[in-house]
């Protein structure tokens, strides 16, 4: 479905035997993305930073001799595993801290650094007035879909994966995955229509 | 709307658009650290898995079994050399004589009551072959 994006690279030959090179153009091309879409999930930079690094050296780890092509659904798959043993870390450590009211307020300190997370120079300010404002609107309404949904949407809308390989990422049917997906687009259209018309 | 295969529709498309501009604007100390990360992704890569014996846990394990099976070698040398010792392995008749007079218990008695006047006979008797049944 989606066209070539930004970062993307094209792959080498899968019938070569992978090396580091190889290994290299792929996580090149698949790092923004990733980061993209933990930040979403864990709407936090550091910790987005944690998992994406995690996946890269446990794909290298594990997969690094396997082709060229299976990378990138094992790529997704384990970001999302570490995605999601963040997010119980969390829950886990959000029941603990509800029996200590002391802590209560203290999360403000684990907040980005508002400067760190303005973003860089690019376009012309109207343009980028404009993009600011839909790309908070759609970060905002990304991160109130279900897990699955955004996982499905994000695979799929942002990486270029078609439903086979999203099926593959996610550990689930091809028909599983075409529903996420549905269903996010309806509760993103039905948050964003006004942004998007 | 799109769920497989089929064209995206307008707002899929606006929301792509979106989506991979957000891509550009990710700062440079985003950039930086996602580049660290795949430095040591590849590095990872490029660490071999090593042998079982190359292992940092096992090595003073390795170490000890190293210096025994040395130990070992050196004594069974060593031990194979003793069985050919002259002593024993010679036929010289006084050398036997030797070692039957230093494990004879008479022999030590003897050294404790030492009469210097008696082995002076008896070694004259024997260079002169006089000794014998009578003396």
């Amino acid at each position: 479905m989606p066209a070539a994006s930004p970062g993307d690279v094209d792959l080498p030959d899968s019938r070569s035997k992978p090396d580091g090179r190889a290994l290299n153009q792929f996580l090149a091309s698949v790092e923004l993305k990733a980061f993209k879409i933990a930040q979403l999930a864990l709407r936090h930079e550091e910790d987005a930073l944690d998992v994406v690094q995690d996946a890269m050296l446990q794909l290298a780890r594990a997969y690094g001799a396997r082709p060229a092509e299976e990378w990138k659904p094992l790529f997704y798959r384990i970001l999302e595993n570490r995605i999601r043993d963040v997010q119980r870390r969390r829950q886990v450590r959000g029941r603990v801290m509800a029996w200590l009211p002391f802590r209560r307020g203290d999360d403000e300190d684990d907040l980005p650094d508002p400067v760190e997370q303005a973003p860089s120079p690019g376009p012309t300010p109207g343009r980028r007035l404009e993009l600011d404002e839909a790309m908070q609107a759609l970060d905002k309404a990304v991160q109130a879909l279900p897990n699955r949904q955004r996982q499905a949407f994000l695979l799929r809308c942002l990486e270029g994966l078609d439903v086979a390989q999203t099926a593959a990422a996610m550990g689930c049917s091809e028909g599983s995955v075409k529903t996420h997906y549905f269903r996010a687009l309806q509760a993103l259209r039905a948050e964003l229509g006004d942004f998007w018309s | 709307m799109s769920t497989g295969g089929e064209k995206p529709d307008e707002f899929e498309r606006h929301t792509q658009e979106v989506l991979h501009q957000s891509l550009t604007r990710v700062d440079s100390r985003v950039r930086s650290r996602l580049n660290q990360a795949r430095q040591a992704a590849l590095e990872e890569l490029s660490v071999r898995p090593r042998s079982f014996w190359r292992a940092p846990a096992l090595m003073p394990a390795t170490g000890a079994v190293a210096a025994v099976a040395v130990i070992a070698v050196l004594l069974s040398v060593q031990y194979g050399r003793d069985r050919t010792l002259p002593i024993l392995e010679g036929s010289s008749q006084a050398a036997l004589e030797d070692l039957e007079m230093l494990s004879d218990k008479e022999g030590l008695d003897l050294i404790e009551g030492w009469d210097g006047s008696f082995y002076e006979w008896a070694a004259a008797q024997g260079e002169t072959g006089e000794g014998g049944a009578s003396g």
